[in-house]
């Protein structure tokens, strides 16, 4: 049995699988029923002024019979009082002193209402504090959200009101709602953040019946942009966290979040940098009983790879993610079809013929149908092997290249040398 | 012609060019592909490249030609 505790800028939980601030961390009735389940910790949905909700306030979009490939929600932070928050925060952590409680806030960017909330907050006993600059819907039009967190100053200067007064590591979750999310992370490292979590959803619209042409969801007619996550997401989620995670001015632990689902997703962000990951979609389809797969899941993929700790996960897969420019012009990789395999759908022709490079050809051998890819003209896009309906019809395998390895970078620093 | 007889051919050439002594003078990039000027005393040619893979060759040729004339004595 592998060791899963984890230590994130000093919050420690005996599993890496915390639920996200969101819905499911609305009430201790629920962070209690899910560290029963077995959750390591749980982000409690943001505390601040207690706002005024509207209903109907979430919607899915379904993709070919997956439901919830993707989540969108309307609904804003906590709309109870803070003191009945803290009391059962409170008593939550007497009842499970070794599960992590972080506490989620979002007040007005004004220094005396994060010092206000940083302290009733920390007296109840939370381990640590998550600063929720990534709300994109609602509290932005406060200038509180993503709001703040779309300007680095002001992502900085937060962060620095806030570690005036923490005593516990200050976690800054970051909006994806913005080209460059290494730049918020960096204004959060200045300003003294312990650790960065990302990403909060991203702005969305779920759909728009096409019927009454109303949105979905709409509120008596009316609609307004949500926030989207969900399984949908979680490849934007991870190309920021290991954006960040491959950042040296971002040098502090990451929370990854983002459409996790399984421990697979949880793997993989763990592999990309992330110290832990945070839940909300999958718990919220599936109910809190998911992480009993995750933890048996994870368990069993570090034992199988030898890893006696899920710490030593962290970050292994960073260095092989670059940029562009650094990769091998030279490398390459080439489609062969399985011809034993093939159920002669034909997808991989039609896709390569129309939409790619055209190098994959119909014949017949001894009156059966049949394909082979001209290698000389496959470019190893891996298109065929994306729309293949058959595992092991068609595999990418390695050419090796005549001429040595270069990047375009190494290319074009040759280049200008001859540039006359 | 397919982009694989063509980048074949075009590669062709660029050996060619090279095993009977033209050493790349200069190398332009544009819209068009990459033009490619060959030198030898005072002969010169230019060679037009259009596929990649040829692209990819010619890189290749240059950093060999630069590496040479960084081991050749002064």
């Amino acid at each position: 049995m592998a060791d899963l505790r984890i230590d994130l800028a000093g919050i420690k939980s005996p599993n890496p699988f915390w639920l996200a601030s969101a819905p499911p961390t609305n009430s201790g009735y629920q962070v209690q029923r899910a560290f029963e389940a077995g959750w390591g910790g749980a982000v409690w949905k943001t505390l601040g002024e207690p706002i005024l909700n509207v209903s109907s306030r979430f919607a899915a979009v379904s993709f070919n019979g997956q439901r919830v490939a993707g989540f969108n929600n309307i609904e804003l932070i906590t709309d109870r009082p803070l003191e009945v928050n803290l009391n059962e925060i409170l008593e939550t952590k007497k009842r499970f002193p070794n599960h992590a409680i972080i506490a989620s806030l979002m007040v007005e960017p004004q220094q005396e209402k994060w010092h206000e909330i940083v302290k009733k907050v920390e007296a109840v006993g939370v381990d640590g504090l998550e600063l929720n600059f990534g709300c994109p819907h609602g509290m932005a039009e406060r200038g509180m959200g993503s709001a703040s967190g779309q300007v680095p100053e002001l992502v900085e200067k937060q962060t620095y009101w806030v570690k005036e007064v923490a005593r516990t590591p200050v976690i800054v979750k970051l909006t994806p709602n913005i080209t460059d999310i290494t730049m918020t992370a960096e204004a959060a490292v200045r300003g003294g953040a312990d650790a960065v979590s990302m990403i909060n959803t991203i702005n969305s619209l779920a759909g728009v019946d096409l019927d009454t042409w109303n949105t979905v969801p709409h509120v008596g007619g009316k609609g307004a942009h949500g926030g989207y996550c969900g399984p949908a997401v979680k490849p934007i989620a991870l190309n920021m966290v290991a954006e960040c995670a491959r950042n040296p001015l971002v040098n502090v632990p990451i929370s990854g979040i983002g459409g996790i689902s399984n421990w697979r997703d949880a793997a993989e962000f763990l592999l990309m940098g992330a110290t832990g990951v945070q839940v909300c979609t999958a718990a919220m389809h599936h109910g809190f009983s998911i992480v009993e797969d995750m933890i048996d899941g994870l368990n069993n993929y570090l034992d199988g790879k030898g890893i006696a700790s899920v710490m030593d996960l962290v970050g292994q897969s960073v260095p092989r993610y670059s940029n562009w420019g650094d990769l091998d012009l030279n490398y390459n990789i080439v489609a062969q079809i399985n011809n034993d395999v093939c159920i002669n759908c034909n997808k991989c022709h039609i896709a390569c013929e129309d939409t790619s490079h055209q190098c994959i050809d119909l014949y017949t051998e001894s009156g059966r149908p049949m394909l082979k890819v001209r290698e000389q003209d496959c470019v190893g896009c891996n298109l065929c092997a994306i729309v293949c309906p058959v595992d092991g019809a068609i595999s990418m395998v390695e050419r090796k290249s005549t001429i040595p390895p270069m990047t375009w970078n190494e290319r074009q620093s040759l280049i200008s040398n001859f540039i006359r | 012609m397919s982009d694989h007889l063509l980048s074949l051919d075009e590669m062709k050439q660029v050996d060619d060019y090279i095993a009977s002594g033209f050493k790349v003078h200069s190398v332009r990039e544009n819209l068009s592909g990459m033009f490619v000027e060959f030198k030898r005393q005072e002969e010169d040619v230019c060679l037009q490249i259009l596929t990649a893979e040829a692209r990819k060759y010619l890189a290749a040729k240059l950093l060999e030609q630069t590496l040479k004339q960084e081991e050749t004595p002064i």
